[in-house]
This record gives structure tokens, sequence and C-alpha cells, in this order.
């Protein structure tokens, strides 16, 4: 008995000439192709391009007026890695801010997240309460907390005037040198912990209710149920979350340019304002656009961590 | 068919009249920043509509101004008329092909009638007149009136003298200045640019903005360790730390309420003085600031500038509105109704009758110190933008103790050097 074995097309002109081939071409290419390439096209318009020509503009002396920029290759670089005091400063307070944000924030939203968990009653009354901070303009959670933090108005002082203290509690947290950064960073926290903490208790939510019997029958106690049964639950949101958290504080910049705009003393100054004040204020748009590469890079390298981690089988 | 003849000439005549009718009404736009100030300026800048119906006026209210206009600006859009926050914007525009150049209005319509000289030349970039400035501006210092009286004080004249009120004023448990930058950071390089001048005096700041004198000159530096040490003395809102968290409403409360002394303000500030102190129902006048010899010296600055847009489809139109928004009568007219600083024009006498006296005599000292060489620089007028940027940054790292004030002058020739190399440095009146 003869047995007929269908040859696969190899050459490009077999493949066109197979229905089958074509069939599956079709299929699996061609129509998830047209179907992404709107979307695709507006975000190279619109992302990818602006992206390039911001490579580009990062080894240029552009003013960010006009069109004159002369190209002078890794220069900027060159003067911001090698030069630029400020940049260093600006960096290491950007790893401070990251730092704070990847620990306080954290245990804050995971200790609640755990206690509003148990509540049966009046709970989204509690987590109301404790997300509104988050839809807040970020210019009026500034303007609240610089006149709760002023010297002569604010808490501080409220509490100095009731204990009978001489500025104890009323200090210029905004305006020393070794406050600054951490003033803001708590204010930027007041507001951001309340998102943080929802994402959390959603994640808690949806781990399964025998697990926590199961670990019950086995006799665990309260930190033991949190430890072996709710952190590898909420695993792969807590360390996503970690991973955005640590772009974000690259990114941080609305709430330190409100509040002090990097100062005292360049004491709270990070990355984004100082790429800011260099573009806008100081006409060196080329260089700020080297700056905002380097973010750019950071980010890319915080991304490749967790990827990484990802393909050796952690679960993110 | 008579009728029909009639019908379509009638029909012609309008379709041909028509176009022309529409044609014939230019608009001039102007972008503007929202708030108080327009609502006081916009109705005076619209009286332009007035005067000649087929150039009309339109103003746009936009937020952050200045950054929306040279975005658009750059982009090939933009108002007709382009407003920036001085003559050092107006150079990167104007080299940058973004702004026309005026000469040939400038001589059609006789702006240098009623323009002072060195005021157009404020605006010159290449040899070319590129802006016209706007908003004189000087620092003066205020005291509260009740304050002084009250304890015998009188306003001193000199560095000395101040030294010794400050010294009383502090006895009595009062703020010397009422002063803060925690509403405007930049707050800084007004004591940097009066310090220069008033302790230094003009001449040496006018030999570093020319290139022959280094800004370490002993003298420059001289004057910022003079700041430092009244900063460190808690002269400036009761300490350095104070005087990063003080905001605006901290300034104006605490003078015209009487806890703190004195302030060393831009003229600019006269409304606001006017109303907190309308307000507490005390007296506020101003004196010059002290110098280091007693001679009454005006630092000038300007608030902003106007210049027309590249892409202006009618810049005879906009040079035009230009025209009548500088001269002495609208300027006059925006002084009187909005306390506007005014442009640096010829304000006729009649106008400053009607000012409250302290204000028609702050204008005229100031004319005055122009037109005798007592005049100084403010920074953000006639330093070039880094350099500008350095000042008002940097010298906070000498308040907090992190460099000495020769370091920061290092600093600031360091980068003054480059921009001056590069021909960077706007225009600066010669004496």
């Amino acid at each position: 008995m003869a047995v007929y074995v269908q040859k696969k097309p190899t050459t490009i002109s077999e493949k066109l000439a197979d229905e089958t081939w074509r069939r599956k071409f079709l299929r699996n290419v061609l129509i998830p192709w047209i179907f992404i390439a709107p979307l695709l096209l507006l975000h190279i318009y619109v992302v990818t391009v602006p992206a390039v020509q911001g490579i580009y503009m990062s080894m240029t002396d552009w003013k960010g007026v006009g069109q004159n920029a002369n190209f002078v290759g890794l220069e900027n670089y060159r003067e911001l890695f090698f030069e630029d005091e400020t940049f260093g400063k600006a960096l290491g307070n950007n790893i401070i801010w990251m730092a704070f944000f990847l620990t306080v924030p954290f245990v804050l939203a995971l200790f609640s997240a755990t206690m509003l968990s148990q509540i049966k009653r009046g709970g989204m009354i509690y987590r109301s309460i404790l997300f509104i901070p988050y839809v807040l303009a970020s210019v009026v959670t500034i303007t609240i907390w610089k006149n709760l933090l002023n010297p002569q108005r604010g808490i501080g002082a409220a509490v100095d005037n009731i204990l009978g203290l001489e500025k104890v509690f009323g200090i210029a947290y905004l305006g020393r040198t070794e406050s600054a950064l951490m003033s803001i960073a708590f204010i930027d926290n007041w507001h951001f912990w309340g998102f943080l903490m929802i994402l959390f208790l959603a994640a808690m939510q949806a781990i399964p209710p025998v697990l926590y019997d199961a670990a019950k029958i086995d006799g665990a106690n309260r930190w033991q149920e949190f430890r072996h049964v709710t952190l590898p639950g909420i695993r792969p949101v807590v360390l996503f979350m970690y991973m955005m958290v640590a772009i974000w504080s690259f990114l941080a910049f609305d709430y330190i340019f409100l509040s002090t705009q990097g100062g005292p003393g360049g004491a709270s100054e990070v990355i984004a304002t100082l790429l800011y004040k260099n573009a806008f204020f100081r006409f060196e748009a080329g260089y700020g656009a080297a700056m905002g590469v380097v973010i750019s890079i950071f980010a890319g390298f915080i991304i490749m961590i967790f990827v990484t981690l990802r393909r050796r089988g952690w679960d993110i | 068919m008579k009728h029909f003849k009639i019908l379509f000439a009638i029909a012609v005549l309008a379709l041909t009249l028509a176009p022309v009718g529409a044609q014939d009404v230019t608009t001039v736009s102007m972008w503007f920043s929202e708030g108080s100030t327009l609502d006081c300026w916009g109705p005076i800048m619209l009286e332009f509509n007035e005067v000649d119906p087929s150039v009309q006026l339109e103003i746009v209210p936009q937020a952050d101004t200045w950054n929306v206009t040279r975005t658009a600006v750059a982009g090939g859009g933009g108002p007709d008329i382009v407003r920036t926050p001085g003559p050092s914007f107006v150079y990167e525009m104007a080299q940058a092909g973004l702004i026309l150049p005026m000469d040939t209005f400038a001589e059609s319509m006789g702006w240098g009638d009623f323009f002072f000289d060195w005021a157009l030349d404020l605006g010159l970039v290449d040899g070319q007149l590129y802006s016209l400035s706007d908003e004189l501006e000087t620092l003066v210092m205020y005291y509260n009136v009740e304050v002084f009286e009250e304890h015998g004080w009188t306003p001193p004249d000199t560095m000395e003298e101040l030294n010794a009120l400050a010294e009383e004023v502090e006895a009595a448990g009062l703020t010397v200045f009422s002063h803060g930058n925690a509403s405007w950071r930049p707050t800084n390089e007004h004591f940097v640019g009066e310090y220069w001048t008033q302790v230094a005096g003009p001449h040496k700041v006018y030999q570093a903005l020319s290139g022959e004198i280094p800004w370490t000159d002993e003298s420059l530096v001289g004057a910022i360790e003079l700041l430092d040490a009244h900063m460190q003395a808690g002269w400036y809102g009761g300490g350095v730390d104070l005087y990063f968290t003080n905001d605006g409403v901290y300034r104006r409360t605490s003078l015209a309420e009487g806890s703190a002394a004195m302030n060393i303000e831009g003229s600019w500030a006269i409304r606001g003085t006017v109303d907190y102190f309308g307000e507490s129902g005390m007296t506020w006048d101003w004196v010059p600031v002290p110098s280091h010899d007693g001679t009454d010296y005006y630092t000038i600055g300007m608030g902003n500038t106007s210049s027309i847009n590249a892409n202006s489809p009618h810049p005879e139109a906009a040079a035009q509105f230009l025209t009548w928004y500088f001269s002495p009568a609208t300027q006059g007219k925006m002084l009187t109704n909005c306390l506007k600083g005014p442009a640096p024009v010829a304000i006729g006498a009649d106008v400053m009758a009607e000012l409250d006296p302290r204000i028609a005599r702050l204008y005229a000292e100031l004319s005055d110190a122009s037109a005798n060489d007592r005049y100084g620089y403010t920074t953000w007028t006639f330093w070039p933008p880094k350099s500008d940027v350095y000042i008002y940054e940097e010298v906070e790292r000498v308040w907090t103790g992190e460099i000495t004030a020769m370091e920061y002058s290092e600093g600031l020739q360091e980068l003054f050097a480059e921009e001056l190399a590069a021909g960077d440095i706007p225009p600066i009146p010669t004496r």
C-alpha cells in the first residue's frame, strides 16, 4: 500500500501555492497584524518617533527654541556623569526617594489591607476614607500640607502652643536641608499608600478562603497565616507594584516642584526637576533630553530585572 | 426677466462686497495669564477695538502663558503678539527666527518719540529691534509707618544705619524684613542683585556684566558675604529655614500688621501692599534700599516684553496695536487704574498727579535715577539664562552653609564667562 505523505512547502512560491499554508498565514499572521496596525501606527507616531527624536536631541546642543541643534555626540552624557555635581546629588535623592517608597507605603498598605480584610461590616467606609487622598490633585494635596507643616500656623505650631513649647514641633520641615526631601516624601506617601492598600486588599480577597481554613486546622496563628497564605497569594501584585514604584521613583516631579522646586539649596532636587529647569529655565533642552534618556535607561534596567526573574520562574 | 436681472445684480454685488467686508477686519491675538491682572488690564486693552474698527484685539486667557506661548510659536502657531518674561528670553527667540525684527515699524510708527532711548536698546538683538520692554520695575524698601513712629525709628540711608536699625528691630521682638521664597523661589535673586548694586555699587556690576572684571571681584564677593550674614542673622523672615517656608501671604500680612518692620521688594508689589495695608488699617511708605555710601541707587528691571510672531499673517496690525498699547496715554491709564508698572515711556505729569503721591514719587525717582547714572541692573533682565538660574538657585547653598560666597562667585564666573563668550548676554544700557 502506497503511503502518501504531503510535502511541507518550503519555498515562498510553494507556500503561496499551498491553500492550507495560506489560510494559516491569514489567520495567524495577517489578520492579527491588520487588527493591531492602527494602534501600532499610532504608537509609532506618538511614542516611537518622539522617543527616537528625544534620543537624538540628547546628543545635540538644542536650546529648546527653534530648529538650531548641533550634533555634539555623547558630550551631554559626559558632562552629566563626570562634571555635573547637581545631577549626582539629584540621582542620590532619587535613590533615597525609591528606598522610601519601596518600604514605607508597602508596609503601611500591607498592614492596613490585612486589617481591613478582617472587617466584615463597614469596611467600605474605611477603604473610602483611606483612598480619598489618592484622588486629590497634587496641587491640592501640596497646598493642604504646606499649610499643615507651616512653622507659624501649622500643626507643629499648634502642638507647641498647647504644650507650651518653643519651636519643638513647629519647625520649618520643608525649609531645612535635612528634612525637606523626607517631608515631601511623607506628603506624597500620604496621597499614595491608599491606592496600594486597595490593590493589596483586592488581591487578598482573591485568595481562596479554604487556604486559611486549612492553615487554621494546621494550627497556624495570625502571623503564620499572613506569612504562608496571604503573602504568597498576593505576591504577583506586590512584586509588580515593586517594579512600578521603582520606575515611578525616577519620575517623581510634581510634589517636589510644587513644594520646594528642589530647594533649599538642592536638598530635594531629583532628576526630573533638574531636567525641567535645564530644559525650560536654562535653555539647555538637549542636556535635559539626556537626563530624560538616563531616566528611561534606569526604568529599562528595573524592568529587565523583573523580566529576568520571571524567566527564572518567579511568579510575577 | 427684469426682476431676475435686478436680483442677479444684487446677488453679485452682495457676493462681491461680503468677503471684502469680512477681510476688512483684522484680528490681532494676544495670550495673557488668567487672573486679577487680566481682569483689570483686559478691559483697558480692549479699548483699542474702538480706535480702528478694522483692527480688533482678541485676548486669549491662558494658564502658564509663557510655556504655552513658546511651545505654540516654536510649532508655527501662537498669538500675533508674543509676550516673554524678559529680554533674555527674546534673544533666544530672535536667534531662532521665531519673532520679527520691528525696526521698520519703530520708524514708521514713531516708537522712538515716546520710548526712552535706553529702553528701545533693550530690545536689540544683533542690532535689530525685536522686542518692546514693558512693566518698568525696581526694588525699594517698604516699611510700616506706625511701627517706625511707635519706636521712634527713621528709615536708614546706608548699610551702616540699616545694621543699627536691625538690632533695634530685633530687640523689639519684630522681624527685620518680612520675607520668604516659598511662593516664588527666584525671589532669592532680588537680594543678590540688590546687594551687588547697593554694596559694591552699580558701576562694579556694570564692569562685571561687561566682562571687564570677574564676579569674584572682592567688592562683589563682599556683597554676597554681607547678604549671607544678614540671612544668618535672621533678618529675612526670621531665619534661613523660615525664609524657605514663608510665602507671599506671610510677606504681605506680617508687614501690614506690624510684626515685621520692613520689606525689600519690587515696585510690582505696590498693589498688594495697598490692599493688605488697606485691610490692616496701618500706613505704608517706602525709601530706596540703603546703600554703602548713602546714594539712592535703583536697580532697573523689565517685567515682560512684547514682540511680533514671525508666523503672524498681519504684522502691521500687530504693530498698530503695540503703538497704541505702549503710548503714554494707554500706559498712564493702566498705571492709574491698575497700578501697572508702566512701560519705559514718557508718561505725562497730569497722569502722575492723579496717583498716590508715594507711587508717583517712586516713578519720578526712578526716572531721575536712570537719567543721572544712579541706576543698577536686575538679574532677570540683564543676566543670561544659565547665569540667572545659577544666581537664585545656588545662593541657597551659601545660605545653608554648603558653599562659601567665594565658591558661589567662582561658579557664577565660570558660567557667565561661557555665556559671555557665546554672545548670550542681553543688551546692557551703557554708562
